[in-house]
């Protein structure tokens, strides 16, 4: 275990945050459940230990958006009242990221591909124009490394030496019409961002201790990629690894299921 | 203008530090001197507009003004979702230029032509358009672009009728300019308007084919979202004549002309010329593409005499 980090009380944040998480998708009756679900260890592991109050984050995967405010939420960056908005008429909190919606969301997301060149952009300029110590991290999901633009990003980070830039891919291995190396296979995944002049490592993105060892690795002076194998719907049983949770809403029996399997998980963790 | 913009950026570059250059991997034998002044400041996004729009729109995330520089096909169409994601719902200060607007790019082909850059881009939330009438009026534009706190796009072309007139007046921020006024007010006349270099068709047509003899008031235009309020010269000329004759190097689909038609409040007459897609395209010079979608100062003639004689 990794000195100073607390698994089980992030264990613990994450499971609030997948309850409230829930919440939200089972009033709004809105999807995107399974992304969500399969993000949010590792949103909780950046928010809690990772970033830094000047460090920038940035959801490539715009269709985990509601995995991001509830994370917001629980670390006292969204407040209840806007949280309550969500999906709703009148919000900013759209399925999406809406642009200049929350300060704690700098881009819009959604349309995949777009998040890298933009967190690149903003890394050259913090490390070159502005010199400032500012971090930017940007989660991937797996299906946009089908993008071309993701790649273009990559190029620039690695020709620039982005040392202050880190992507995590949530590799939960199924997009939108089926699994990931049925669709357009990526593999061999990390060879491909080695290659592209990235300091690559993978680990399971639901493990606190492997993220805090593969995202405080001491920088060679190039972008970082960390691979986090994740698996989709995470927490929920039925949820996990199914296409169909891309897509589905939650009804109410499915909802008790969910948030007593939540409650069974918690108490397992050691006090 | 290419030689004119790169002298104006390279100024607002020199007074703005928070300013910098991006290219999309053109600019040989122009963009020089600006990589060995600027360091930094100046980046090669290689060949990948999507990539360098979006990079251009985090740079901005960062208080930062980029100027992007392409060659307009490029630095509009491929990167469209990015300019309208990225920068424009960004509301961000990202200053997209494109070189070589209308046919500009002849015989290199219909991949470098750009005839639909406005129209796409005119529709696109917070964007301005500025689209210079001549080499002398790109600083003007480089200047108003970089006092902007949105997006902007400036299509620099070079115009296959190049005809150096100096205009009688050009307005400070609508930069709408007048080159020609009517000799008799009290006779029927006609309102010309060309937008961008479009208006060098008519500057031909005032210098080669008797355009000054007919009784024409000849405008530029040269920014949109237009304003007309403050262009009170070309207002009260279509209310005077009634006749107008727009001219435009991009296809009439989404073009200003279809706009400005709108915009008028007034008028009996409306003729737009502007460029054609032709199935069985061939290709040469830009005056070789401008004769075969005829925009030519003698076409240009046929229409207003034609309104001038149904007056």
């Amino acid at each position: 275990m990794s000195e100073g980090l607390e698994p089980v009380a992030l264990a613990r944040a994450a499971l609030a945050i997948r309850r409230q998480f829930l919440r939200m998708h089972y009033e709004a009756r809105s999807g995107h459940v399974g992304s969500g679900l399969s993000a949010i260890d590792v949103l909780t592991y950046l928010y809690s230990v990772w970033l830094r109050p000047t460090d920038q984050f940035i959801l490539s995967k715009g269709h985990g958006a509601s995995s991001l405010y509830a994370t917001l939420h629980h670390f006292g960056k969204l407040s209840d009242a806007e949280l309550a908005t969500y999906y709703k008429d009148d919000t900013l909190l759209p399925a999406h990221p809406a642009p200049r919606g929350v300060a704690a969301i700098p881009a819009a997301t959604g349309s995949l591909g777009h998040g890298l060149p933009i967190a690149a952009g903003m890394a050259y300029s913090h490390k070159y124009l502005r010199s400032t110590d500012v971090r930017v991290a940007c989660l991937l999901s797996d299906g946009e490394c089908n993008e071309g633009s993701t790649w273009e990003a990559t190029l620039f980070a690695a020709h620039h030496r982005l040392s202050n830039l880190t992507v995590i891919v949530d590799a939960n291995g199924i997009q939108g019409f089926g699994r990931t190396e049925d669709v357009l296979a990526l593999e061999p995944f990390a060879k491909k961002w080695e290659a592209f002049g990235f300091e690559v490592s993978e680990c399971n993105g639901h493990d606190f201790a492997a993220l805090h060892a593969a995202l405080s690795e001491p920088s060679a002076g190039r972008p970082r990629c960390v691979i986090a194998r994740t698996v989709k719907g995470k927490g929920v049983s039925f949820m996990e690894n199914t296409v169909d949770w891309h897509y589905w809403p939650i009804n109410e029996a499915q909802y008790g299921q969910a948030i007593s399997e939540l409650d069974r998980t918690e108490s397992e963790l050691s006090p | 203008m290419r030689v004119d913009f790169v002298k104006a950026v390279e100024s607002v570059l020199a007074r703005d530090a928070d300013s910098l250059f991006v290219t999309g991997d053109l600019g040989f034998n122009a963009l020089e001197g600006l990589v060995a002044k600027y360091g930094k400041r100046f980046i090669n996004a290689g060949v990948a507009e999507q990539g360098m729009i979006g990079l251009a729109a985090g740079i901005a995330l960062t208080g930062l003004r980029p100027w992007v520089y392409s060659i307009a096909p490029f630095a509009t169409y491929r990167c469209l979702e990015q300019i309208r994601n990225d920068v424009c719902l960004h509301q961000l200060p990202v200053r997209i230029v494109g070189n070589g607007g209308g046919y500009t790019y002849g015989i290199m082909g219909s991949t470098h032509h750009a005839l639909e850059d406005l129209a796409v881009l005119k529709v696109l939330p917070n964007m301005q358009l500025f689209f210079p009438c001549a080499n002398d009026q790109v600083a003007a534009a480089v200047a108003l672009i970089a006092e902007l706190d949105g997006p902007s796009y400036l299509r620099l072309s070079v115009s296959a009728y190049n005809t150096d007139r100096a205009p009688l007046s050009e307005h400070p921020v609508t930069l709408t300019r007048s080159y020609a006024t009517r000799a008799d007010r009290s006779k029927p006349g006609v309102t010309v308007i060309g937008a961008g270099h479009g208006v060098q068709v008519a500057l031909r047509a005032l210098t080669a084919h008797g355009l000054d003899r007919e009784n024409a008031d000849v405008f530029g235009v040269a920014r949109f979202p237009f304003r007309l309020a403050e262009d009170s010269a070309l207002l009260a000329s279509v209310l005077e004549t009634k006749n107008v004759v727009f001219v435009e190097e991009h296809y009439a689909a989404g073009g200003m002309g279809e706009s400005m038609k709108l915009a008028l409040p007034q008028f009996t007459a409306f003729s737009l010329m502007s460029a054609s897609y032709r199935p069985d395209q061939r290709y040469g010079s830009a005056a070789f593409h401008m004769q075969q979608t005829e925009l030519t100062p003698e076409a240009l003639m046929t229409l207003v005499q034609a309104q001038l004689r149904s007056t």
